[in-house]
């Protein structure tokens, strides 16, 4: 395969890089921004040491670590901006969410013990914890905008789909491709690309055109109005 | 063994959530668009005196002291079901003034938004009422002895507020957030509404 394959998330992400600045939603999303310059600040730099294996390796798992910080601080920020703390226990579920995903990692490391030590078996399973943290709360925002019709186009929830399917697929990868062990290392790293990819052309959909805020009225107007939706609201009781 | 089952429910549940979020893209291209006559027709009366005197402390207060302990547990019940029927509009007004919003916003453009003030009233609304009925759903499977060993448990006026939403409130919000919408159709969309009503 040629090897430019695994540089075409660097580019999507450049692009995706370029809309958010565009749109100032660095604003909106800090963390996220944060988490797409990383992206591309870290893809750089692998590739700039791709061909001294010490430096990539040591490269290597920096930029995962830090992947994975920053996918639990982007994770925390799609949180809040859907789920705002109206009752006090709602706070509670995003450490729920982290404490069951550390659980699960550990459960995973347990039985499939990482093929790394020291310090790397950590940020090995800090990986997984990440994605479980991301499918999870994908599924939650997803069972919450259905159940309360929430409007899917926000940049919170585009986040989340594409956290969501990328965490997915490379828990599914890792979870069935440990079984078969190293004879799927192609597959695996194949489904990874393609899935940021297509994780990262969401967050382009997403992103492609600003949001619209909407902009504060005259509250005279809104009072002339409200009177009108009253009488439009009487009227339908006198056609039942 | 457990966290595995977790693991692949998790997985399951999420690969299911894609492949919803695959059809909602699927469907609103082809699917027709709401106009808005049909969704103004959806909404259903909610008398706000009525729902403002079922919360009413005084009123609990006065059937306390005006009617038999068996009376008032029957009465009780009685404004209960009421209750639970306003509520049932309340939910389902919330519901088609966020369907309202997103026809108004447009579901097939591109361009992704926050949500308005109106979803957020809405929102909040459907919170309310989902743990009030709940609330209101434990009260309604007890017997009625249960009033007796709670007895300010079943005061109606306690589900004034639930899950820290104010009911009465939230619901004047979604209203006042609904005519803002209504401000912001175009004169065709208002004429066509007036024609349609």
């Amino acid at each position: 395969m040629n090897p430019l394959v695994w540089y075409i998330p660097l580019g999507l992400l450049a692009i995706l890089l370029g809309l958010l600045l565009r749109d100032r939603a660095y604003k909106v999303c800090p963390w996220f921004f944060a988490y797409v310059a990383f992206g591309v600040a870290a893809d750089v730099a692998r590739f700039l040491v791709r061909n001294h294996s010490q430096a990539y390796k040591a490269t290597y798992w920096v930029t995962e670590a830090g992947y994975c910080i920053l996918g639990i601080l982007v994770m925390h920020e799609v949180f809040r901006a859907v789920l705002r703390a109206r009752v006090w226990w709602t706070r509670l579920i995003f450490p729920i969410i982290l404490l069951t995903a550390v659980v699960l990692s550990l459960a995973h490391a347990h039985a499939v013990p990482p093929q790394v030590g020291g310090l790397l078996y950590y940020i090995v399973a800090g990986e997984i914890a990440v994605r479980f943290v991301q499918v999870l709360i994908f599924v939650g925002l997803g069972a919450l905008a259905a159940f309360f019709g929430l409007r899917w186009r926000q940049y919170p929830l585009g986040i989340a789909a594409g956290f969501g399917l990328y965490s997915t697929v490379a828990l599914l990868s890792t979870i069935k491709f440990s079984d078969f062990g190293t004879r799927f290392q192609f597959w695996w790293d194949m489904t990874s690309v393609v899935s940021y990819s297509l994780a990262v052309l969401i967050w382009i959909w997403f992103f492609r055109a600003p949001q619209e805020e909407e902009s504060p009225l005259d509250p005279e107007l809104v009072a002339r109005y409200t009177a009108v939706l009253e009488q439009y609201l009487k009227y339908i009781r006198r056609m039942r | 063994m457990f966290s595995q089952i977790l693991t692949w429910l998790i997985l399951a549940s999420s690969v299911l959530e894609l492949v919803y979020l695959l059809y909602l893209a699927w469907s609103s291209t082809r699917v027709p668009k709401l106009v808005l006559s049909d969704v103004v027709h959806f909404l259903y009366p909610v008398d706000l005196s009525l729902l403002a005197g079922l919360l009413d402390p005084a009123t609990d207060l006065q059937l306390r002291w005006s009617l038999s302990p068996r009376g008032y547990r029957e009465e009780q019940r009685r404004r209960m079901r009421l209750y639970r029927q306003l509520l049932l509009r309340m939910a389902h007004n919330s519901s088609v003034l966020a369907e309202f919003d997103n026809a108004v916003r447009g579901y097939n453009n591109l361009v992704a938004g926050p949500g308005s003030k109106l979803q957020e009233a809405a929102l909040n609304v459907r919170i309310y009422c989902t743990f009030a009925r709940v609330r209101l759903r434990v009260w309604l499977s007890l017997p009625l002895c249960a009033f007796g060993v709670a007895p300010h448990g079943a005061d109606l006026a306690r589900l004034r507020k639930a899950a820290t939403v104010d009911g009465l409130r939230a619901y004047e919000a979604m209203k006042t957030a609904a005519a803002e919408a209504f401000a912001r159709l175009q004169p065709t969309e208002l004429d066509a509404l007036a024609r349609n009503l």
